[in-house]
């Protein structure tokens, strides 16, 4: 499955660059992201709750980001499993700056299988989309808006890698965040993981 | 008089339960807590190793009761962690590979079963299955005939080029015969894949029983025995302590034919190491990504005909996409290969074919089996040398066709059951008159005009096929009149649909003068038929029709002899009716079937007033043994029916579409059939087995396919995506004609009517659309937008 699209984040590159790249940032803006750890450099695991109606759960998944070119474009590799499906990407990510803003223009080529591949096919591209722009508001808002009051505090529990950065109580994001929205990527939410995330590369 | 009913409309008595819901299938056999459910973890990915299968958190959740992997198996009994059954080999198929029963290393399709989860019941088995943890290294899949014919990768690391078989027949030099004739073209065929998708899917239900040691087993299978016997290896058992018993069955369309499915073996093994029913009922997706599809072929033909249209040189080679596993061998495109020839006589033919692996569902027979690819294949054939010589397309097929008069005909080619491809019998001339009656083919160029006028696009359509039908080994029966009078039927293949409850009561009530209402069949159970083969190839009433004629005949054969000596009379003097035996021309002289089965089985025992006349007291000649050395007890028949070779039907489709200038929808006008299966048995079920086999055909033609993308996910899998027609796409009315053309190989003249109503299909509305559009049509299934993109293409 191949999913193209564009988004604009009214700040700068550099601001953009550095909210994309900062995991307390990436946990509460990305739809679905419970918990986010850090296992190294740019690279991350990752636990997501989406769905697509009746298709819902739980996803493992680790992402990386490589091939960075600082305030233009990066690669991402992402790879997710729950018992709904599967999902492995890359997404070429490329920015540029516009009018003070800065247009973010994303390409994902992704394998979604397992249920939601078989079932969910159909609205995956759609909603991957929505889930983007979703994404891509939430970012736009973090960067503008104060720190939030329940910040999520870094820690590094005994055992993990790195450190691990869980979600705050989310409210419904304006408007768009419907059961159908933060429902149903299950693909969708994780490509567009990808956007930020990283890139899957088979193992041959 | 009895009334004959062989031939007669006989109401299926087999509806008034379906219709009131009274249908017993699998899933409604052990119903109650003591029955265990499982569930599959299948593999989401088309192609991978398994590095890992972590059970961890599934062990201890209550109510789990058995979490296994490959690795459990052999444990449990070692020939379960063999390959499953390769069930028909061939010299050909080289590089035959089937499944484990759970994946052990590698995943070769999405939907593979790797782990088999039993527990209270289905919402824990599927919640412990989703707690399984799989490692998988991603490999690369192979998909489409395309891919696998590059073989840049393969899909079995041993199986080079993904060639798992090539096979090649000809009837001459082919190459020779093609250059020398005046003309010559060739094609690019291409057919889809699709699948059966009866509204029941798989299942099947084991029970245990400790005290006695056997296991019992009820299964939605087209072959009981086959899966009685898969069992038994399977599980070390012995034959004897292994029933299967198939019950009522959703449809199977040939999906079920397959045998052992994993579960199919998973499930007893359980029933057997818990202890207590296990119950595994397919859910829709699960059907659509690990039971079979078919369908899927790519052809090549190049054909050498003379100014008339006469094939001279017909030379075909073709592509097989078989999927990730063979279990059934080349059954498939060894149909294609062979039965491609239709009603015609190529003066030189050969068929080459390789059969491939890819990374998808398996292949397994799906109604038509081969047929519904090789007929359109012959009849697009047919159309483009038409075309090319700007003849009608009737006048060309009837130059082909092989004669009345040159019956028995032998093609020169081995058909699918090892036997020469010789046809038994036939009228192909008579039947494309019928078919230009009842479509009104001369008519046509005036109707299109009249279409014209009004802006509006038809086109017609017509195709032939030859379908052989009823092969072999063989089928039994058995018939046992009771002292009550009524009469129990047992045949060992399964049902599905077909209203054999009706037409072997009818072939029973015709052959033992008995009421049709007294006649009762059973089907499929091991226990009462131990010997059978299944239910495929449109086989039943050729086999088991005429085997439980046979016994029958054996049955009315002793009833006579015990009737004759209780009456004082000659056997030639008796006839029955109404389940009477009675002396003809004096009426008074008789005696009730129920009495003869009294006298048949001497006893010493009376239990009720007309046993009392089979005492030892009562009966017999104290100068002899009470049975004699060549008789046996009871007034039964058993027989069984092994023909030579399969009876060939035939017949032929014709269409009339409608194209939507704008939209390129595309409309049903007129659907004509006619239909030659040889004696009917009961014309209303053959008519109904054509509906549903049009039907299933319109599905296949303008509907149903596979979208697999290319790293191997079925993309359709479910009825939302997968558009299976609703009545309102199936023809309204669909006009029907038959003629009857006795096989010569059965007692009856029989010949089998089940998947014929689907062969023609892809062939007679590709040829029918292409009439409408004036553009080439080589691909099957159409859509309308493929259409609209045809027509782009041609602009």
């Amino acid at each position: 499955m191949k999913i193209s699209g564009t988004n604009t984040i009214p700040y700068p590159v550099a601001q953009v660059w550095d909210a994309l790249l900062d995991p307390a940032v990436l946990v509460r803006t990305i739809p679905g992201c419970e918990r986010l750890e850090t296992t190294g450099e740019h690279t991350y695991a990752m636990t997501v709750t989406a769905g697509v109606a009746a298709i819902r759960g739980t996803y493992d998944g680790t992402c990386a980001l490589s091939d960075l070119v600082e305030h233009k474009s990066l690669v991402m590799r992402l790879q997710g499993a729950g018992a709904p499906g599967t999902i492995d990407a890359t997404v070429h990510v490329s920015f540029a700056e516009t009018d003070g803003g800065t247009t973010i223009s994303y390409d994902a080529d992704a394998v979604v299988g397992g249920m939601v591949g078989g079932v969910g096919q159909r609205m995956l591209t759609s909603v991957s989309k929505r889930m983007a722009q979703e994404f891509f508001d939430n970012v736009a808002a973090a960067i503008g808006g104060p720190a939030p009051a329940a910040a999520p505090a870094a820690e590094t529990p005994a055992g993990a890698a790195g450190p691990v950065y869980t979600a705050p109580p989310r409210a419904a994001a304006g408007g768009v965040s419907s059961d159908f929205l933060t429902g149903v990527a299950v693909g969708a939410g994780l490509v567009l993981l990808g956007v930020i995330a990283g890139r899957w590369s088979r193992r041959r | 008089m009895t009334t004959k009913l062989m031939g007669e409309k006989v109401q299926r008595v087999e509806d008034q339960r379906f219709l009131r819901g009274k249908g017993r299938y699998v899933d409604d056999v052990a119903v109650g807590p003591a029955t265990l459910h499982a569930a599959v973890l299948r593999s989401p990915h088309a192609h991978a190793r398994i590095v890992d299968i972590d059970v961890s958190e599934v062990l201890d959740v209550e109510g789990v009761h058995a979490v296994w992997t490959y690795d459990d198996l052999a444990d449990l009994s070692a020939p379960m962690a063999e390959p499953l059954p390769l069930l028909i080999p061939h010299p050909d198929l080289t590089h035959g590979r089937t499944q484990y029963a759970l994946a052990k290393d590698e995943v070769n399709y999405v939907g593979e079963a790797i782990a088999f989860v039993v527990a209270d019941d289905r919402y824990l088995a599927e919640d412990a299955v989703s707690r399984i943890k799989v490692d998988y290294e991603l490999l690369p899949a192979v998909v489409g005939v395309e891919a696998a014919r590059r073989a840049e990768h393969l899909v079995h690391e041993d199986v080079p080029g993904n060639v798992g078989a090539r096979m090649e027949q000809s009837t001459g030099d082919v190459e020779a015969a093609i250059a020398a004739a005046p003309h010559r073209l060739s094609l690019d065929l291409t057919v889809e894949r699709s699948a059966c998708t009866p509204l029941e899917g798989r299942g099947t239900v084991a029970r245990w029983d400790p005290d006695v040691g056997r296991l019992q087993v009820w299964s939605s299978t087209q072959t009981s025995t086959g899966v009685r016997a898969a069992i038994a290896v399977k599980l070390g058992l012995d034959l004897a302590q292994v029933d299967v018993i198939t019950p009522d069955v959703g449809g199977g369309f040939g999906v079920k034919i397959n045998h052992p499915w994993p579960e199919e073996l998973l499930v007893p093994l359980a029933a057997r190491a818990l202890g207590r029913p296990v119950k595994f009922t397919e859910d829709r997706r699960e059907h659509f990504i690990s039971s079979a599809h078919e369908r899927g072929q790519v052809h090549h033909v190049e054909v050498g005909f003379d100014d008339d249209g006469r094939l001279l040189g017909l030379d075909v080679m073709f592509w097989h996409d078989h999927g990730a596993y063979t279990p059934y061998g080349l059954i498939v495109p060894i149909i294609t290969s062979t039965q491609l020839l239709g009603p015609y006589k190529p003066a030189v033919y050969r068929a080459r074919f390789e059969s491939l692996y890819t990374n998808t569902v398996m292949v397994t027979p799906y109604r038509g089996a081969g047929r519904p690819q090789g007929c359109y294949v012959m009849e697009r054939t047919m159309d483009a040398i038409a075309a090319e010589l700007g003849k009608d397309r009737t006048e060309v097929r009837a130059v082909n066709f092989i004669q009345p008069d040159e019956f028995p005909f032998d093609q020169g080619l081995v058909f699918q059951d090892g036997r020469e491809l010789e046809y038994d019998s036939g009228d192909y001339p008579a039947l494309l008159q019928k078919a230009k009656d009842l479509i009104g083919w001369d008519e046509f160029p005036a109707f299109r005009e009249e279409m014209a006028a009004e802006g509006r696009r038809v086109g017609i359509g017509l195709a032939c096929y030859v379908e052989g039908t009823g092969v072999g080994p063989y089928e039994g029966a058995h018939v046992h009149i009771e002292t009550s009078g009524k009469v129990k039927v047992a045949t060992g293949l399964t049902t599905q649909g077909q209203g054999h409850a009706t037409v072997f009561a009818q072939l029973v009530a015709d052959e033992l003068g008995v009421r049709f209402e007294d006649v009762e069949v059973v089907t499929g159970d091991t226990r009462r038929m131990p010997y059978a083969v299944g239910t495929f190839a449109s086989r039943a009433a050729v086999m088991s029709g005429s085997a439980i004629h046979l016994a029958a005949k054996r049955a009315k054969e002793k009833v006579l002899r015990i009737a004759a000596e209780a009456l004082e009379a000659d056997e030639e003097d008796l006839e029955i009716v109404d389940g009477v035996v009675s002396v003809k021309g004096s009426p008074g002289s008789s005696i009730d079937l129920g009495t003869v089965a009294v006298l048949s089985n001497p006893l010493r025992y009376a239990f009720d007033e007309a046993s009392q006349a089979a005492t030892q007291f009562s009966v017999g000649d104290p100068g002899k043994p009470p049975v004699a050395e060549d008789d046996e007890p009871g007034l039964e028949g058993r027989d069984f029916y092994s023909p030579e070779r399969a009876t060939f039907a035939a017949g032929i489709h014709a269409v009339i579409v409608e194209t939507d200038p704008e939209t390129a929808e595309i409309t049903i006008l007129k659907y004509a059939v006619v239909h030659d299966c040889g004696t009917l048995i009961n014309p209303m079920i053959v008519e109904g087995q054509i509906h549903g086999g049009v039907a299933q055909g319109v599905a296949g033609a303008l509907y149903e396919r596979m979208a697999y993308d290319e790293s191997g996910q079925l993309q359709n899998a479910s009825f939302m995506d997968f558009l299976m027609p609703y009545v309102t796409e199936v023809p309204d009315g669909i006009d029907i004609d038959h003629l009857e053309t006795p096989s010569p190989l059965n007692p009856l003249g029989i010949k089998g009517a089940g998947e014929a109503g689907v062969i023609p299909s892809a062939a007679v509305f590709a040829a029918a659309i292409e009439d409408a559009e004036g553009i080439p049509i080589r691909s099957m299934p159409i859509s309308p937008s493929e259409l609209f993109h045809l027509r782009e293409a041609h602009r």
